[in-house]
């Protein structure tokens, strides 16, 4: 026991000490060396290529490989994080803080563009990390976005695959219309050249899309709270799925196809970036405060010269077009979308990253998101019991967490690009 | 005329289906003030019993030592599995929301459909995807009623769903545990102080409510007889409209509401094409509660307040 | 022309008369107190003055423009401050942060500096935090600033709220029994507060109360309510020797 308990604090002890920085650095170098020595290593060991997703997938596939992916992983990743964070530490955590002396947005954007960096060399290896990695960054949006009204205003809305499937329909159809030549469009109206220049503005489109059709959640949640909401919104989302199977136009229940090419990694990467951003500085505004004093208690909030309709009005709209934009993303991502992608399930698993990671914290929904997301890749050759693992554990939270795992915790940009100083010594 | 009265009948069979699933949604959210998401499960779970033990009854007539008529076979198959899926709806609440009595009310709703999701692939990794028929244990017989066609079975599910609506009514209005129920659904925080105990109504309630699941299941299985692990998704979620279409925790509501449901849905199909039938339903429903924001039957705990 | 008056006020709920014909002068720098047997409909009438309810008849003025049926926000926006009989907090934000939310009213960077952070915001969220300590120093409750208000006694509670009433910049502050529950400690502190706000902001101040002694040392003038209605007001001294009063007051523990 007392060794578990030495280790324990000698690791928290290097946690504590380890800047961001640092551990970016650590991860580029892993990625970079991947890159260079992934494949012959991944042949010495046996394994039948570069495992894709730190070999969890091959060792649920293979157990006899376990030790050989576990080994490559040391290898590739362990070792080089391990290596910088404690060497590196001291000057790297003087490097921070001369960044943040420099200045607090160039210190953020160069944290992101190492973090980019690390993120795309790490999908360059195969095409399904690319595409797992786009879809965990959206799933980042629509996790965060669902957040802002059931964690940070605490109504329990439905709606959002609804949401998701109106920003992913208008994006599509402006696209597809302009820029492609398509069986339900027809030739392309504009010169397709163009197109990706127009891709943000389809984007917006299709968020305000959303946002729109949040109004129709937006007005009723002025008298009507809790449960009855939840229908509410539950029958919007019906109803958009159900529209659009009825919409011959765009392709009703067999769906859309033929959506350009334009969500590549590091416009989705951005969009991401973005939006976390701009959620963030909402959230902890006074304005955005508001949410959680309509939360907790609405009377008081009217009382307090809270205008807790429009403050109804403005959450519902801004998630609702965060998932649009999600959406819209998701249809170029996958490049084909049909109605029965949002519908329940898809419910079922944007409120499992959500209350999984935890209400009321973009934290929260950024591990949510990812954990589940990886999870759900990483268990995929168990097949069917991916979808008995993934639900007790979501169980588990609930029942010793309650409110999720990084619940109620503020983002603090400046904190997080901040270098770390142990405790009790100044290096 | 009678194309109306043949839909009508169709209606009332649907609805029964509706009202007791959305029965087992309201009396939980009567006693706890939660809902029970994993309730639509329940309900699939159900007809897969009913499936087994039916299975069982049949092949053990075969044998020819007794040979039961089939209505008695019938019955036999809905009251054991109402018993088996009782103890599923125990565990259920055992599992998921004992718990979580005192967590957000969102972090239940939360397990609830977990445990949804988990029921629906432990089915499906038990019984693979193949889909399953419930096997026949009476003969359909149609009546003519000038020009309305109603078969024997129709007026069985109709009259059995009612008949167990009746038995609740008069449980909870009769017997010491009915009342302790009510009690508990007036005051959850007092009563437990007065020497009823919390535990036992809560697992009672959810036994009740998922054996009224499985008599549904198995009904909707002799109606349509092929069975598959997902079918509690669509009925769970319509019940549990319904159920806060009739008003939060109010049984009388959940039954009319419940059929009320099946008459939309019917009718829709009877005007417009099939397609449209979930997208009316829900716009009606959604107009619902827009107007009236606390179901029918439902008190309006804020609708004095004007915010 | 006084700060609140509210005028020939009757409402309804459902078929039941909860207050009738009430009527209410409010002159600048005055304290008021309204008492009453439980359920006689006091809580009613600081909702019906403040929003919540919109009053069946009558009318509402504050500082000479008609307030009745506006949206609660606007009413309080317009300068009527208030606490809850219940404590209405906020309980997953700080104490500072409720102080701040009560400014709400006077953001002006718009939705646009919510969303991007412009440098109006920047300068006016730093005004509200300023201006919030500096009330919280006033109520001295600074050093729980940082505190989430469900960790903190109950004297200190029922400060953030008189705070956070403060805050929104009131014309009129409306006291929803402010000393329930309170120890003789607290007692104490609380009427020294009320004195405090009302001499050195020189607010009106309309207090509810179960406690005759607290309304007998702190307001010039009672009124009475019995069953909505008022049936008794003038100087403390006369309304407790008013048989009306000592008849409604029969049996309840009114010197508790």
């Amino acid at each position: 026991m007392a060794i578990i308990k030495r280790i324990t604090s000698s690791l928290a002890a290097w946690v504590a000490a380890t800047p961001l920085l640092a551990w970016l650095l650590g991860a580029l170098a892993a990625v970079l060396l991947e890159h260079g020595v992934g494949r012959p290593l991944a042949d010495l060991l046996g394994l039948p290529k570069v495992p894709v997703l730190f070999g969890m997938v091959l060792a649920l596939k293979s157990p006899g490989l376990i030790l050989s992916a576990v080994a490559y992983g040391t290898i590739i990743y362990i070792v080089p994080i391990v290596l910088i964070t404690r060497l590196g530490a001291g000057v790297l955590n003087q490097a921070a803080a001369g960044l943040l002396r420099l200045n607090l947005s160039a210190s953020v954007v160069i944290h992101l563009c190492l973090l980019y960096a690390v993120l795309h060399l790490w999908s360059d290896i195969s095409d399904y990390r690319v595409l797992t990695l786009k879809l965990t960054l959206i799933a980042v949006m629509l996790t965060l976005s669902l957040n802002v009204i059931n964690g940070y205003m605490g109504e329990f809305s439905c709606s959002h695959p609804g949401f998701m499937a109106l920003g992913a329909y208008v994006t599509s159809v402006f696209t597809v219309a302009f820029f492609v030549k398509d069986k339900l469009f027809g030739p392309p109206l504009l010169p397709p050249e163009l197109g990706p220049y127009f891709f943000p503005v389809a984007l917006v489109l299709g968020g305000l899309a959303a946002a729109l059709g949040a109004l129709l959640v937006a007005i009723p949640s002025f008298r009507t709270r809790g449960d009855y909401l939840a229908i509410i919104s539950l029958a919007f989302m019906f109803i958009v799925k159900s529209a659009i199977e009825n919409l011959e136009v765009v392709g009703g229940a067999r769906g859309l196809r033929s959506q350009p090419d334009w969500a590549n990694l590091p416009f989705v990467f951005l969009v991401t970036v973005l939006c976390v951003w701009v959620i963030n500085n909402f959230v902890n505004s006074t304005m955005g405060k508001a949410l959680n004093a309509v939360r907790d208690n609405e009377m008081a909030a009217e009382a307090m010269t809270v205008d807790t309709r429009r403050t109804k009005i403005v959450a519902f709209m801004f998630a609702g077009f965060w998932a649009g934009v999600a959406g819209g993303l998701f249809a170029h991502v996958l490049r084909y979308v049909n109605p029965a992608t949002f519908g329940i399930q898809r419910l079922a698993e944007v409120l499992a990253m959500v209350y999984f990671g935890g209400l009321n914290s973009v934290y929260g929904s950024i591990v949510g998101a990812v954990s589940i997301n990886l999870l759900g890749e990483a268990l995929r050759p168990l097949e069917l019991f991916k979808w008995i693992i993934i639900p007790l554990l979501l169980i588990l939270v609930m029942i010793y967490r309650p409110t999720g795992l990084v619940s109620f915790k503020e983002f603090n940009v400046r904190r997080l690009v901040s270098p770390k100083t142990p405790p009790g010594g100044d290096r | 005329m009678t194309y109306f009265l043949q839909n009508l009948v169709n209606a009332l069979q649907w609805g029964s289906f509706y009202a007791l699933i959305a029965l087992g949604y309201s009396m939980v959210y009567s006693i706890l003030m939660l809902f029970n998401f994993a309730h639509g499960d329940i309900f699939m779970v159900g007809a897969y019993i009913g499936f087994g033990v039916a299975s069982a009854l049949v092949a053990f007539n075969s044998l020819g030592l007794v040979v039961l008529p089939g209505w008695l076979l019938l019955v036999l198959t809905i009251l054991v599995s109402m018993l088996l899926t009782s103890f599923v709806g125990m565990l259920v609440e055992r599992i998921g929301y004992r718990p979580l009595r005192d967590a957000p009310r969102a972090s239940a709703a939360i397990t609830g459909l977990m445990i949804g999701i988990i029921l629906e692939t432990g089915n499906l990794a038990l019984l693979g995807a193949q889909r399953v028929r419930l096997p026949t244990m009476i003969q359909s017989v149609t009546y003519d009623l000038g020009g309305v066609f109603i078969t024997n079975k129709k007026i069985m599910i109709v009259l059995v769903s009612l008949g167990l609506m009746l038995t609740l009514h008069q449980f909870v209005r009769r017997t010491k545990w009915g009342m302790a129920m009510r009690a508990m659904a007036y005051d959850y925080a007092v009563v437990p102080l007065m020497g009823v105990p919390l535990n036992k109504i809560a697992a009672m309630t959810f036994a009740i409510g998922s054996a009224l699941a499985a008599a549904a299941g198995i009904l909707y299985g002799v109606a349509y007889p092929v069975l598959d692990p997902y079918m509690g998704i669509v009925f769970g979620w319509k019940a549990f409209v319904a159920a806060i279409l009739g008003g939060r925790g109010s049984i009388m509501g959940a039954c009319l509401a419940g059929f009320l449901l099946g008459f939309i849905e019917i009718f829709v199909t009877m005007v417009f094409p099939s397609t449209l039938r979930d997208l009316i339903a829900y716009g009606i429903i959604m107009l619902i509660l827009v107007f009236r924001p606390h179901g029918f039957f439902g008190e309006a705990y804020s609708a004095r307040l004007r915010l | 022309m006084s700060l609140l008056r509210v005028e020939h006020m009757t409402h309804y709920f459902g078929g039941l008369q909860a207050v009738s014909d009430y009527a209410l002068e409010l002159e600048p720098g005055q304290i008021k107190g309204l008492i009453g047997p439980n359920g006689a409909g006091k809580t009613t009438i600081f909702n019906l003055i403040t929003g919540i309810h919109t009053p069946s008849e009558g009318h509402v003025y504050l500082d000479g423009q008609e307030i009745t049926g506006l949206r609660p926000h606007r009413i309080a926006a317009q300068g009527l401050g208030r606490t809850f009989q219940n404590l209405a907090l906020w309980r997953h934000m700080t104490v500072l942060e409720h102080v701040k939310m009560a400014h709400y009213s006077r953001i002006d960077y718009g939705l646009v500096g919510a969303f991007l952070g412009s440098r109006r915001r920047r300068v006016q969220e730093q005004e509200f935090t300023e201006r919030s300590r500096e009330l919280l120093r006033m109520l001295d409750i600074e050093s729980h600033a940082e505190q989430l208000v469900v960790n903190l006694p109950y004297g200190v509670q029922r400060r953030v709220e008189m705070a956070r009433a403060l805050a929104t910049d009131p014309k009129v502050l409306l006291l929803d029994e402010p000393t329930v529950g309170m120890t003789a400690e607290e007692l104490r502190q609380m009427i020294e507060v009320i004195h405090l706000v009302h001499q050195r902001l020189g607010l009106a101040v309309f207090i509810i109360e179960h406690r005759l002694r607290f309304v007998m040392e702190l307001c010039q003038e009672v009124q009475t309510l019995v069953f909505g209605r008022v049936v008794a007001q003038g100087e403390p001294e006369e309304i407790l020797n008013h048989p009306k009063v000592i008849e409604a007051y029969l049996g309840e523990d009114w010197e508790d």
